[in-house]
């Protein structure tokens, strides 16, 4: 009787449609709100670390304004962050630091590298006390081009990565 | 200051060390190692270089046009301020003239990136007293000078737009009416910052008497530019060393007696105020010319050594460059204001209060980008 294979075969096909139940009206629909909730509120670090970050500042100003796209001004609590904005060059000396910033965020955290430096070192490829690119050191969602970016590129980045956030698994 | 201490180290006593910054809503991109004793600041120990990025040593295997981009970038905020000089030293060893045209477009950028730069520190300024309005003002006003600068640079902050023998490209002709309506505008704003944060009496108890600097100690340690005019020395390296054509213009120099944090805002503030009316005088000497001296082939520097100095919108900024006839310098020596501002900090804040640190510091004007280099 167990062993019957049109039975197995009824239980694979029912354990299936309830799966596909689960999935369509329990962890949809909590994955959405969750992700909703996250992408809309994002908290940056405030870590400055070079020239970028005027860019930064002035994105928060009142002609940008990034924050009509949900994300919030540089805060100093890394326990309440869930964004790193690289803000350009990382030197050696600053690159510890900024993985203890890292590390020291909570889950779930998404990094931003801003301008060419943060990418690959940019003007700086061939200085002694730069760090090509941060995402040998840490993991990085979204880079922005630029040298500095625009404040206007610095909001697409964001936007993509809100868009990241959508697709994400809880 | 919210998480002043990221690092808490118990002297024994009643002493405590505490590490401010380099991850610190108000630090940037340094950090200060200060000890207190209760709330009174008795050491403090800088810690640049940050963002030490060798410029210097680049600057040793780029050609004279290469190093423009790369020189800007330590002060992008005043981007002007900071290449002016490197092209002015640039030109006398590779021995050409800017025409006059190109000098007073310089002028007039020079002028423009110290607005910006004035109004960027203002902001930030607003935000360190914890007076939000005073961050959204000046950060709104400055967009508006950097649209001005825009139409001249092409970018909106770094413009690499000085180079040796003149300037990249002529301003656009509307470029004089465009620039007096935002300055008719600005000048009404002025006095819309002096009534709510200049004349308020809570910026003022934040900063009335708060890091006094002695007119002889500014001299002592080498301060410059807003700091030193803010302790009653009328130096000003655009009148001392006259450059470009500054001589041509007439302008005051504002000084102020005290040496307290109101009085380096106050002499910032005026200043705003006199680069506009150096650039209306421009506008009026202004005339139809060449804008640049085309030079065939590399720039090769003659054998030698030049410096200069000028008046950028921290202080004065040094260059001294050696060249050994090849088209690279053999070496490219920067001095900044901000440096030096740095060893008036540390000055400044043993004997003061913790809490009064922000309200000292970013009175200073201190870039920490510009210190490292
Ligand atoms: S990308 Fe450009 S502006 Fe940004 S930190 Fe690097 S050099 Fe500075």
């Amino acid at each position: 009787m167990v062993n019957d294979p049109t039975l197995n075969l009824l239980v694979g096909k029912a354990s299936d449609i309830l799966d596909n139940t689960l999935e369509k009206n329990v962890r949809e629909p909590i994955r959405f709100l969750v992700n909703w909730g996250r992408l809309y509120s994002l908290w940056p670090v405030h870590l400055e670390t070079a020239c970028c970050s005027i860019e930064f500042g002035a994105a928060s100003g009142p002609r940008h304004d990034v924050e009509r796209f949900g994300m919030l001004e540089a805060f100093g609590s890394l326990r309440q962050c869930d964004v790193l904005v690289v803000q350009g060059t990382v030197t050696r000396k600053m690159a510890p630091r900024m993985k203890w910033v890292y590390e020291q965020m909570p889950e779930p955290k998404w990094v931003i590298a801003m301008g060419a430096c943060a990418i690959s070192g940019g003007l700086y490829m061939d200085s002694y006390n730069v760090l090509q690119g941060v995402d040998k050191i840490v993991p990085v969602d979204v880079y922005i081009p630029g040298c500095p970016p625009r404040p206007e590129t610095l909001i697409q980045g964001i936007i993509e990565l809100q868009n990241k956030i959508r697709k994400s698994k809880v | 200051m919210q998480n002043a201490a990221m690092n808490i180290e118990d002297k024994g006593g009643d002493q405590l060390v505490l590490h401010v910054g380099p991850q610190h809503p108000g630090s940037g991109h340094f950090r200060i190692i200060v000890t207190v004793d209760g709330d009174y600041i008795v050491g403090a120990k800088p810690d640049p270089g940050y963002v030490h990025r060798g410029a210097e040593k680049m600057a040793e295997y780029r050609d004279y046009i290469q190093n423009i981009p790369h020189l800007e970038r330590p002060v992008i905020i005043d981007a002007t301020g900071v290449t002016l000089p490197y092209v002015l030293t640039a030109e006398k060893i590779i021995d050409v003239e800017a025409p006059d045209r190109a000098q007073y477009i310089r002028m007039i950028m020079a002028e423009l990136n110290r607005i910006i730069s004035h109004l960027y520190w203002l902001g930030i300024y607003g935000i360190f007293l914890g007076h939000s309005t005073m961050f959204m003002w000046p950060m709104g006003d400055r967009e508006l000078f950097i649209d001005l600068a825009e139409s001249i640079g092409g970018t909106r902050v770094t413009f690499s737009y000085v180079v040796p023998g003149g300037v990249r490209n002529d301003m656009p002709t509307n470029f004089k009416e465009r620039a007096l309506k935002t300055f008719d505008y600005f000048e009404k704003r002025i006095e819309e910052y002096k009534k709510i944060f200049f004349n308020n009496p809570l910026m003022s108890a934040r900063t009335e008497g708060i890091g006094t600097m002695d007119k002889k100690d500014a001299i002592r340690l080498g301060i410059t530019g807003s700091n030193l005019r803010a302790c009653g020395i009328d130096s000003d390296t655009r009148k001392d060393e006259t450059y470009c054509l500054y001589d041509r213009v007439d302008f005051e120099i504002p000084t102020r007696k005290e040496g307290d944090s109101y009085a380096r805002c106050i002499v910032r503030l005026e200043e705003l105020q006199q680069s506009m009316n150096i650039m209306k005088q421009v506008f009026d000497l202004i005339e139809p010319g060449p804008i640049k001296q085309v030079i065939g082939g590399v720039m090769r520097g003659e054998p030698g050594e030049a410096f200069v100095r000028t008046e950028a919108a921290r202080g004065t900024m040094f260059y001294h460059i050696v060249s050994d006839g090849e088209k690279n310098p053999y070496r490219v020596k920067i001095s900044v204001p901000s440096f030096r501002n740095l060893i008036g900090m540390t000055h400044l804040l043993v004997g003061s209060r913790l809490a009064d640190m922000p309200a000292i510091y970013w009175s200073l004007d201190y870039w920490p980008v510009e210190a490292d280099r």
